[in-house]
């Protein structure tokens, strides 16, 4: 509703300048906002998940349940469902509503990165029935709720966790070999040596494209594979780089693909329409096209984490090594901006879905820093017959504005021209297709009780002059450690009733 | 203050049933059978329980993050998708297309419910629902008829805040004996008494879920009270340096806005009841404050005249309204749809402003308010049947003259005065409850009464809904007040209860415990 009043060249401006923020509450090493930008989930070194509160910037719930440092975060369309890997080898779905465990999920490894279905999971929460089956204790049957995680030196997989016994489904990291045509005689011997390179590829990361009908996954070797999700095959592979593909992120609108390999490179991609596949588009005709490679030439700069901003229009990295943050705008691939302020490396850097907002977690600290626009008061705006004017004005005084008319006069017309007909009900539809999903969209409950022992300052005074690191256990930790041995008991017992 | 006994009601006869009707006379013998009876039938309806049954998503607009390359992106896909028809996203596409027509809104929702809840109503959605699509537009009531429901009794003092919980399923009642009371809507009977204020309650509010109430006092402080559990939150909001004068939630109860008489505004962490940010607001006391039904903005006004539009998120002023001849301001409203405001000043006045434009598009004129800080709220009108007839919006506000006034947003007219209350209408509030529409008032008679929209037709037939009065514990308290009468109200005696109440509601006042 402010948007009518706010300053347009405020809002012209589109990526942040200022640090403004810091939040604290562990150790944290991972951040994802939700789809409305409502919530930022962290998730810590000791296996917490923290959700804050942007307005906030409160704790809002946390998540106990993994014992080891979380690896990646995925929120549910909806804002309801967050999935978290960690390096405990377990994936676990999160109900934010009473902060239960939908679903846990055991690998044979490491997690390096989940990430749930775009849609599917729209689906369960939108309808009444997940609640009810939710309550008798998972004895229901889902329509499909999916996720793709890659794991560490294993086969990235698929997830079907509709029922609570999850179905697993390997997925391929060798890249698609042409197909030999009919009757020419392969070589035995260059069958071998393809056979020996494709097993040395390993997947890396896996994420699903926009509307999750394919995934795509870059493997070790530098390649980018594009695998159907109905099928599990690869139906596209190309090589993008030499070294690693560290991350891949797709932009809002699905046809961006950001890029972070080894090789010191950060690429930009265009993806093809692949929701065309199958009818005026073959799988063979799918090319991807390198837009913009960032890098720095000078100093040689390795990326720690990649992002896009919320409209695709900028991309923004943390450095290794280094605690700047550069952001690039893509439609020349210049550099706009290098974000400083906080003395440390800095880790993962998450863009707001529609602010110029810029969080990124400090990797020793694990603070949480934010960086945004800070605006000037408009002073005009505190006192109605103030105009703020370029330059000297010349006042032209109206022709009646010193006549003097008798109160009730002036009342009556000024009543008497009251003749509009507002309408005080219907609220702007400009923002259907918008609201389609919002009005679904999931709010933390609001909990007053919540301990936020350690969102402030780690650091305690025990004297004058002497400070001291808060040790575990301290006050308010104890009833943290509590509700976490309750949780990993009601955890256990679930496992047990499995 | 008049006994209620021994009132005597000014009515217009067109507004009013015959039916002779100090309508708390307990020796009234066929009227309180017929009150009893009610009684069981309503029990029978609902057994009452102060848990929320759910949340009711409220259906707006966040502007804030339109994200329109995302929208045209999904648009695209969306129809791209349609030709092809295998993939599992179709799901999706139906399921939110389903979704879209669930969304209605809350009026659609709660109109389920008058066929079966309230067959009293058929007559009047006949009338003006025509069968067939008309094409002429529907006629547009010249006249509210609400009636007199219950006469609600046990403060000691005079009641200064009232409100619907979000499902209006229970009402809240603040006064200057500085105890909150929760009643039962469809009842009338008393929930819970809060104590723990030290001082006389200026405010309350519910919080968007309905479990908390927020509740300001001229003790400086904000308490919370949980409508579930009965008790009080352990923290309490302190931080002002004199009195609450008015307090509002934000939609997704994350943030609470206080205005005070030490002249700021203060923004407050609800989780961590902590200051987020102070306003310099006014140069007067604060007298009140609204949030808009997306959180973005807030609207304060002081007794200096101004009402000043603040952004939530950056706590920069964002536009000053003031009248040229600048009354005090007491009270400010966000309309449903968040585009205008409406502001109570002591000039008798309330206007109706467009902030954008800063400009006054209605004065709503005709009641009386030269002291105290009268407030009231937006409510809907015209036919039941939301489908066919979007509904009619309607200000209401209290008056010094112990009135109650609800205006036509677009003509301006007296819709209807509602007359009852014998000293000051300090505060009105709307809900909606199974389809009925309603009104809740308080004032400085110390009695809350809730006021129920009645078909107009009933009132010819002569069977008229008699205004039954619902008398509880009360009336012992009544009689202590009564004969205390002014003076004694300082005493604040916990009143005795009547066994039936004890029996519905098991957590009553001795387990509200004081922080």
């Amino acid at each position: 509703m402010n948007l009518s009043l706010v300053d347009p060249f405020v809002l012209a401006q589109d990526y942040p300048d200022t640090l403004t923020e810091k939040l604290r509450s562990g150790h944290a090493t991972c951040l994802r906002f939700n789809h409305t930008g409502d919530y930022l989930a962290s998730g810590r070194v000791d296996g917490t998940v923290v959700i804050f509160d942007i307005e906030t910037n409160g704790v809002a719930r946390k998540l106990q349940g993994h014992t080891r440092q979380i690896q990646s975060l995925s929120w549910s369309r909806d804002g309801r469902y967050l999935l978290t890997s960690s390096q405990d080898w377990k994936c676990i779905l999160w109900d934010l509503k009473d902060g239960s465990r939908v679903r846990t999920v055991r690998f044979e490894a490491p997690v390096y990165i989940a990430e749930l279905h775009p849609f599917n999971q729209y689906d369960l929460t939108s309808s009444n029935l997940l609640e009810i089956c939710l309550s008798t204790d998972h004895a229901f049957l889902l329509s499909s709720l999916l996720f793709v995680a890659s794991l560490f030196e294993d086969q990235p997989v698929l997830v079907d966790i509709s029922s609570s016994k999850p179905i697993k489904r390997i997925l391929p990291s060798a890249p698609l070999r042409p197909q030999p045509t009919n009757g020419e005689e392969v070589d035995p011997a260059v069958a071998a040596k393809q056979a020996a390179q494709d097993a040395k590829h390993s997947t890396c990361v896996t994420i699903f494209t926009a509307f999750g009908n394919h995934i795509i996954a870059g493997t070790s070797k530098g390649w980018i594979n594009i695998i159907e999700t109905e099928t599990c095959t690869t139906i596209h592979s190309m090589r993008l780089c030499n070294g690693v593909v560290i991350l891949a992120r797709l932009a809002n609108n699905g046809r961006d693909l950001l890029v972070n390999s080894s090789d010191r490179v950060i690429r930009t991609v265009l993806m093809p329409d692949l929701s065309q596949l199958g009818i005026d588009f073959e799988p063979s005709a799918i090319k991807l096209q390198v837009e913009h490679k960032f890098q720095d030439v000078v100093n040689r700069l390795s990326w720690n984490h990649v992002t896009f901003s919320s409209t695709g229009e900028f991309v923004t990295a943390t450095t290794f090594m280094n605690p700047d943050i550069y952001v690039w705008e893509r439609s020349h691939g210049s550099l706009v901006k290098i974000l400083e302020g906080p003395r440390e490396e800095l880790g993962v850097v998450e863009w707001h879905p529609s602010r110029p907002m810029v969080v990124a977690c400090g990797l020793e600290s694990g603070c949480i820093y934010t960086w945004s626009t800070i605006s000037p008061q408009k002073w005009s705006a505190l006192a109605p017959d103030f105009g703020e004017v370029e330059e000297n004005v010349e006042y032209v005084e109206r022709e009646d504005e010193f006549d003097v008319h008798p109160a009730e006069q002036v009342h009556q017309r000024r009543l008497d021209l009251e003749d509009e007909e507002p309408d005080v009900i219907t609220l702007d539809r400009a923002e259907d297709s918008i609201d389609a999903e919002q009005a679904g969209m999931f709010s933390v409950p609001v909990l007053l009780d919540i301990s936020d022992s350690e969102s402030g300052e780690d650091i305690i005074a025990v004297g004058p002059g002497t400070m001291r690191r808060r040790t575990p256990g301290d006050g308010d930790a104890d009833k943290d450690s509590k509700s976490a041995a309750n949780s990993v008991a009601r955890g256990a017992g679930r496992n047990r009733r499995r | 203050m008049d006994s209620a006994r021994s009132r005597t009601r000014r009515r217009e006869s067109r507004d009013r049933t015959p039916v002779e009707s100090s309508s708390n006379e307990l020796a009234a013998g066929p009227e309180v059978d017929e009150s009893k009876l009610r009684r069981g039938s309503w029990s029978n309806q609902k057994t009452f329980t102060p848990k929320r049954q759910k949340h009711e998503a409220r259906e707006y607009r966040e502007s804030e993050s339109s994200d329109e390359l995302v929208a045209d992106a999904d648009d695209y896909w969306r129809g791209s998708r349609n030709r092809r028809s295998r993939s599992p996203i179709d799901r999706h596409a139906d399921s939110s297309s389903n979704d879209r027509s669930h969304g209605g809104s809350d009026e659609d929702r709660m109109s389920n419910g008058d066929e079966t809840l309230a067959p009293g109503r058929d007559d009047m959605s006949d009338r003006s629902s025509t069968p067939a699509p008309s094409v002429e537009a529907p006629v547009k009531p010249e006249r509210l008829n609400y009636k007199e429901k219950f006469v609600l009794r046990g403060h000691l003092r005079g009641v200064s805040a009232v409100q619907f919980s979000p499902d209006c399923s229970m009402i809240a009642s603040g006064s200057a004996d500085a105890t909150i009371k929760v009643w039962d809507t469809l009842t009338g009977r008393l929930i819970y008494t809060f104590e723990g204020h030290l001082a006389g309650i200026s405010s309350l509010a519910w919080s968007p879920d309905g479990q908390w109430i927020a509740s300001g006092s001229d003790d400086k402080t904000i308490r919370f009270w949980n409508v579930n559990t009965g008790r009080a939150h352990t923290k309490t909001f302190e931080g002002h340096h004199n009195y609450v004068y008015q307090i509002a939630f934000a939609p997704k109860g994350n943030i609470l806005v206080s205005g005070s008489y030490d002249e700021a505004v203060f923004i407050w962490d609800v989780r961590r009841a902590r200051v987020m940010r102070s306003l310099p607001a006014h140069s007067d006391p604060v007298a009140g404050i609204d949030v808009v039904h997306d959180g973005t903005l807030i609207v304060s006004c002081a007794l200096d005249g101004l009402v000043r539009v603040w952004d939530t998120h950056s706590g920069q002023c964002l536009r000053t309204l003031v009248h040229e001849d600048n009354p005090p301001a007491t009270c400010v409203k966000f309309s449903p749809n968040g585009k205008y405001i409406l502001a109570w000043t002591l000039d008798g006045c309330v206007r109706m402003w467009n902030y954008v434009e800063s400009r006054v598009i209605k004065t709503f004129q005709g009641h009386v308010n030269k002291k105290y800080s009268l407030s009231g709220s937006f409510g809907y009108y015209g036919s039941p049947d939301v489908k066919h007839n979007p509904p009619l919006a309607f200000a209401v506000s209290g008056s010094e003259d112990g009135a109650i006034l609800c205006w036509d947003i677009v003509s301006k007219n007296i819709l209807q005065r509602i007359e009852g209350h014998t000293d000051v209408v300090i505060s009105v509030h709307t809900g909606k409850l199974n389809g009925k529409r309603m009104l809740v008032s308080c004032g400085l008679d110390k009695t809350i009464r809730v006021w129920e929209e009645a078909p107009e037709d009933q009132e010819q037939n002569g069977a008229g809904a008699s205004p039954v009065e619902v008398v509880t514990e009360t009336i012992v308290q009544n009689d202590i007040a009564s004969n205390n009468d002014e003076d004694g109200d300082n005493e604040m005696v916990d009143a005795p209860l009547d066994p039936s109440t004890t029996e519905t509601t098991p957590a009553l006042t001795e387990d509200v415990t004081m922080t």
